[in-house]
């Protein structure tokens, strides 16, 4: 048995557990996961693709026209809904029913909404802006409920009895630029999400990006990839105070095909196909066992295992890549041109949706977790490195600090700014979880996968069954985060300042 | 009387901070609490306040201001029980003219007339404290409850504040630090360490002595 010393234990403190649990359990799942490169030769194809940027064109500009207004008022409805909805929610946050199923809507991506509202709804836009509505509003009131708890100088003792009054005058008021600016926040969401909802076949931006990449014209990929850069960018610009209620009426107006609601089918979906179909068929108990266990052990234990696989190894890897990233576009550390370019590039990454940076790898690298993981790294490392550059910038170190950039680094800022950055971590993971399981669709043996198939063979019972399973490990990994958070005493208001947090 | 208390513990939270405490203080009686932070003042206001919700008008040392609204709802607010919610929501996007009339009225009183629309967020430490008195008297109660309302104000305007605090209320309890203020404008001096009453005399009564251990308490 080694001896240890015990001098060196008491440098051990809170956060350096943590990271180590998570290196762990990230080196792990990297020994586990297939990473392998199946593609033949890969190297002329990512030359191929790369090269294509200077050749941008488009086969026909009313199309893609089209696409991006289809994709912008399907976004733009769906946000005015949710917000709406997410409000009222909110304020029945403390109820516990409410609050467990709004956490149960929010674990299922919207991806996955989309695909139960085509069974139900078929492929239209009726469907796109229920896949939206239903998480968004759900995350919306749990953050509107966090931002009007949090924003309230108001003590309750002077609280008096016209409860609305005082919740209009007292709560409100100082909620309110936070309550819009994390809505603004969620609107950027919202067309990344409308956008990658064209992969399952509604007419968004990600149904001709998908089809451009089949057909190989990695010209028109990029055309569209650029545009949505600039359309995401620029949303500051043209979705404001003035512009939002003409902007939100048109895209109702724009939006006339409603036709899909078939009260019918709802009924079917609910009453019937979703129910386990030895219940449905009256076939027994054991039946009903045997369904269940061939389930579980074929498709619930590898597909739970491969998502929590690939969602450690992302998490780790985007840990690694934040860290790299945030003196880049800090002021401790770069000066302006630096800073700026650095800036350029993070922003790029972290409005490429996770599922289009996956899809795009998983052309270039073949099936395996690496396109998955890689994606979920870039991503969300560069969103974590970003908050993490804006909060070193706030920051002050004494003026003698030292010259030398790695000192600085290690012995500065790092120790300064490093629970903030687990706690961003944490908030991220429940996230990265979510993504994980939607990036089986493209093929990687997580859940998705599972789930993507059971539609595939419309067996809605199955799908409906591993859906259940994926909201469950989202609410574990969430309470863990929370433990987790609450362990490093990391938990102070984020709502405020991270609004690109959550 | 307005207050009777009689051999009671007061907490705050889990703790115990005035252990058999008795206190009596008659209507229309003007009384200045003197002692450090930590003595129990803010206690024994708060429990007081929640004795008598109805009858008095309370100033936390936090104030309780709503930062993104301005002077004017932020006094009106002491109102809100009183009128309908209708009124509220109208008084909130275009104020009628009674109240601004009204309210700039009381703002006069405490010089702050020209912050009549400004936000709370955007005021210096001393005008919110005169805000938040400003909304105390809009309430028009007959206790009034301070928890240190002129911390942050100089002398002139402590004075001056001073004076319509006890003035506009029948009856005045206020926390402070200062011992001169506190005997040159309340009837009624109470000195508090360790959640135990020192001295507690009308202020024509006080000797020597006593002064010297209202200057100890608030050391």
């Amino acid at each position: 048995m080694m001896k240890i010393d015990r001098s060196c234990i008491m440098f051990v403190t809170k956060n350096l557990r943590v990271s180590f649990v998570i290196f762990l359990v990230g080196f792990i799942s990297f020994l586990i996961a297939d990473l392998s490169i199946s593609t033949v030769d890969t190297s002329l194809l990512v030359q191929d693709f790369f090269f294509s940027i200077v050749k941008l064109s488009f086969n026909d500009y009313s199309i893609l026209f089209e696409a991006f207004l289809n994709t912008i008022s399907i976004a733009m409805v769906a946000i005015f809904i949710s917000a709406i909805l997410g409000f009222f929610l909110a304020l029945f946050f403390q109820n516990m029913l409410v609050r467990i199923s709004l956490s149960f809507t929010r674990a299922i991506h919207e991806l996955f909404w989309a695909l139960i509202f085509l069974q139900i709804f078929g492929l239209n836009t009726l469907t796109a802006i229920l896949a939206i509505i239903i998480p968004y509003s759900a995350i919306l009131a749990k953050v509107y409920a966090e931002i009007l708890e949090e924003h309230d100088t108001f003590p309750e003792t002077l609280r008096g009895k016209s409860r609305i009054s005082y919740f209009i005058y007292t709560k409100i008021p100082d909620a309110f630029p936070h309550l819009v600016s994390y809505t603004l926040y969620r609107f950027e969401c919202a067309l990344r999400s409308t956008a990658i909802l064209g992969f399952v076949g509604i007419t968004t931006l990600g149904y001709y990006l998908s089809s451009s990449f089949m057909q190989g014209y990695y010209h028109e990929v990029w055309m569209i990839l650029i545009l949505f850069y600039i359309v995401v960018a620029s949303v500051k610009w043209w979705f404001n105070k003035y512009t939002f209620i003409p902007l939100t009426i048109a895209s109702f107006f724009y939006l006339d095909d409603f036709s899909g609601f078939n009260w019918d089918n709802l009924v079917r979906f609910v009453t019937s196909d979703i129910v386990p179909h030895p219940i449905r068929n009256d076939l027994g108990f054991d039946k009903t066992l045997a369904w269940f266990d061939n389930i579980f052990s074929n498709e619930i234990l590898p597909g739970v295992f491969n998502t929590i696989v690939l969602t450690q190894l992302a998490l780790f890897l985007t840990a690694i890549l934040a860290l790299l990233l945030f003196p880049l576009v800090s002021k401790k550390f770069f000066q302006k041109p630096t800073r700026l370019t650095s800036h350029i590039f993070l922003v790029i990454l972290r409005s490429t949706p996770e599922y289009i940076l996956a899809y795009v790898f998983l052309q270039l690298f073949g099936p395996s977790m690496l396109p998955a993981a890689l994606a979920l790294m870039l991503h969300n490392g560069s969103i974590i490195a970003h908050l993490m550059g804006n909060e070193t910038n706030l920051l002050s170190l004494r003026p003698d600090v030292t010259k030398k950039r790695n000192e600085k680094y290690f012995y500065e800022v790092l120790p300064r700014v490093y629970n903030q950055f687990l706690a961003f971590l944490f908030y991220r993971w429940e996230i990265i979880m979510r993504e994980s399981a939607i990036l089986g669709i493209l093929g990687i043996a997580t859940l998705g996968f599972f789930i993507d198939s059971a539609i595939a063979d419309f067996r809605l019972d199955k799908m409906f069954l591993l859906l259940l399973i994926t909201a469950f490990l989202n609410i574990i990994v969430d309470l863990i985060s929370k433990k987790a958070r609450e362990y490093l005493r990391a938990n102070d208001s984020f709502t405020s300042c991270g609004c690109s947090l959550k | 009387m307005a207050f009777y208390l009689q051999d009671q513990n007061i907490s705050y939270g889990d703790f115990t901070v005035l252990s058999d405490f008795s206190l009596s203080i008659k209507k229309g009686e003007k009384v200045a609490l003197l002692g450090k932070s930590g003595s129990g003042k803010s206690t024994l206001l708060k429990h007081l306040f929640d004795l008598q919700k109805q009858n008095c008008s309370y100033i936390p040392q936090e104030l309780g201001l709503v930062n993104n609204l301005s002077v004017f709802h932020n006094v009106y607010i002491s109102k809100l029980d009183e009128n309908s919610l209708f009124t509220n929501l109208k008084n909130l996007v275009l104020p009628s003219t009674k109240y601004k009339n009204d309210i700039s009225k009381i703002l006069e009183e405490v010089e702050l007339e020209d912050k009549l629309q400004s936000k709370i967020l955007n005021l210096s430490g001393g005008q919110k404290q005169r805000c938040a008195i400003a909304r105390a008297v809009f309430d028009e109660k007959a206790i009034l409850l301070a928890d240190e309302p002129i911390s942050a104000l100089d002398e002139y305007l402590s004075d001056k504040t001073l004076k319509i605090l006890t003035s506009k209320f029948e009856t005045s309890i206020c926390a402070l630090h200062n011992v001169d203020l506190a005997i040159k404008n309340f009837d009624r001096v109470i000195g508090l360490k360790n959640g135990s009453v020192l001295v507690d005399k009308a202020c024509v009564d006080l000797n020597d002595e006593d002064r010297q251990k209202l200057y100890y308490v608030c050391d």
